[in-house]
């Protein structure tokens, strides 16, 4: 494995019970490098970003990251578990805000319980992390007053809280109004620009294009084709790459057909 | 002097032994409730069978029935337990059969993606808990939790059929020595009124504390 892989996916198999979700994705992320994943619902692109933390077991392949190896079918120490979901941040398509405590205490949480950083100085930190998403008049507001995009920012603070490794992001503006898209990725594009490693599962093609250096295309139960983003968008090289574009593609209304897709895009 | 007053000194009595059963025994059975409803949510199949044959008899069986098993019934196995500790036992091991069920659902409302998110950060299991469940279940469960100590509290009248000197029993007494049970019966109901008020009151301020972030 070349020094500067970061998350090293190798030969991963999943089932829930008996139904097969995806086999033998193998999947190498670099250092600062972004990779999206998209395809069709239900192909299990959640499923696969989720066990890169574990959230799920996994039947076969390895995942090698942060000097752990996890194995399929072996549940890791609680210790190993612990030191990789510190060390990898995750935002959901849902946000999951914690309900009951303050914006702040939603970012702060983490940090004093895992980490054991002093409160004051976890309390710092989280005042930047707002700063720098533009909510620092929320921090004493429960999180239920905030619209959707602004949560999405604070479950974004909460994960940068922990100084992650790796961010994985599942489909983060799906659940959002159209309007309040853009302030979510911009944030994720300057934590790009600011060499975060991240894992993004979206439906966002053109975004996909912008901001990420590697695209993923699942489809039937495993990996269709993968490559540098431009390419896989503008031009697969696969059968069942293609159709997804192309039914993607077709469901866009016309006004916003990504660029990415139609491959318009001049450069 | 009027018959009610003579029969105050005896009341305060009795409510101080009913507040007694009622305040430990709801306690007890709130934190087995907790554990058992956990049991029953993440345990195993051994143990999650164990807790529902556990619920089902607590539900089940009448509440004077399971009082004398365990007054009456448990000296046949050398057990000889003294009326007021027979009271407590039964009132913390019935209070537990229903806070175990009034629990899993709270726990259980609480959504998936709060223990996704709270696991996500690195925190281990009973953090979880502490932090994150167990505040949103407490919010969600109040009226229930709130029911539950009102019930707790009423069911203590079954004990004075073993003769513990609660206030039902203190107003018996009253009623068989004086020539007006009426006004014994019309003080206890009061009693009872006023400290099932005083539970409803004290449960409306920790609700509003805790639901102010909805
Ligand atoms: N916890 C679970 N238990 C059983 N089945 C599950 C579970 N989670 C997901 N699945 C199933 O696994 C399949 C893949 O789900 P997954 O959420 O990974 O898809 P996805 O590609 O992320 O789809 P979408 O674009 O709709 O989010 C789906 O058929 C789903 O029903
Ligand atoms: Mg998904």
């Amino acid at each position: 494995m070349s020094k500067d892989v970061v998350v090293d996916i190798q030969g991963l198999t999943k089932s829930f019970g008996d139904r097969k979700i995806f086999r033998d994705v193998t999947l190498q992320v670099h250092q600062s490098e972004v990779v999206a994943i998209i395809g069709p619902s239900g192909v299990g692109k959640s499923t696969l970003i989720r066990c890169v933390n574990y959230l799920h077991p996994f039947d076969q392949g390895t995942i090698r990251l942060l000097g752990h190896e996890l194995r399929g079918g072996e549940r890791p120490s609680a210790a190993v578990l612990q030191d990789i979901r510190t060390h990898v941040g995750m935002v959901f398509q849902t946000f999951n805000l914690f309900h009951h405590l303050s914006v702040l205490d939603n970012i702060v949480l983490g940090p004093v319980e895992v980490k054991k950083v002093p409160r004051k100085q976890a309390v710092e930190r989280a005042h930047e992390l707002l700063e720098m998403m533009g909510l620092t008049d929320w921090a004493k507001a429960y999180p239920r007053r905030l619209s959707g995009g602004q949560q999405q920012r604070v479950a974004i603070c909460r994960a940068l809280a922990m100084d992650p490794k790796v961010m994985l992001f599942d489909e983060p503006t799906s659940m959002l109004d159209p309007e309040l898209v853009g302030d979510v990725l911009e944030a994720i594009q300057r934590l790009a620009q600011q060499g975060m490693t991240m894992i993004l599962v979206t439906h966002e093609m053109m975004f996909a294009k912008e901001v990420a250096d590697t695209v993923v295309i699942m489809a039937d139960n495993a990996i269709a084709e993968m490559g540098p983003a431009k390419q896989v968008l503008e031009n697969p090289q696969t059968e069942r790459a293609r159709n997804f574009l192309a039914r993607v593609l077709r469901n866009t209304p016309p006004a916003d057909i990504p660029q990415a897709v139609v491959g318009g895009d001049p450069d | 002097m009027h018959v009610a007053w003579l029969y105050l000194g005896p009341f305060l009595q009795g409510t101080g032994v009913t507040l007694e059963l009622t305040i430990v025994s709801t306690v007890v059975a709130l934190v087995a409730g907790i554990l058992g409803a956990l049991g029953m949510i993440h345990g195993g199949k051994i143990l999650r069978a164990v807790l529902v044959v556990y619920v089902e008899l607590v539900r089940g069986l009448p509440p004077i029935l399971q009082l004398f098993i365990i007054f009456f019934g448990l000296t046949q196995f050398g057990v000889q337990l003294d009326a007021f500790s027979a009271a407590l036992i039964w009132l913390m091991v019935y209070g537990a059969g229903y806070a175990i069920e009034v629990f899993r659902a709270g726990i259980q409302d609480v959504s998936e993606g709060q223990w996704e998110a709270a696991r996500s950060v690195g925190m281990g299991y009973f953090t979880t808990l502490r932090k994150i469940i167990l505040p949103q279940a407490f919010a969600l469960m109040m009226p229930e939790l709130t029911n539950f100590t009102v019930l707790q509290l009423k069911n203590t009248t079954f004990v004075f059929f073993i003769g513990v000197a609660d206030i039902m029993y203190q107003a018996q007494q009253g009623a068989a020595s004086t020539e007006q049970p009426q006004v014994m019966f019309v003080m206890a109901a009061l009693f009872y009124l006023v400290l099932n008020g005083g539970i409803s009151r004290v449960a409306a301020l920790v609700e509003r504390r805790l639901t102010a972030y909805r």
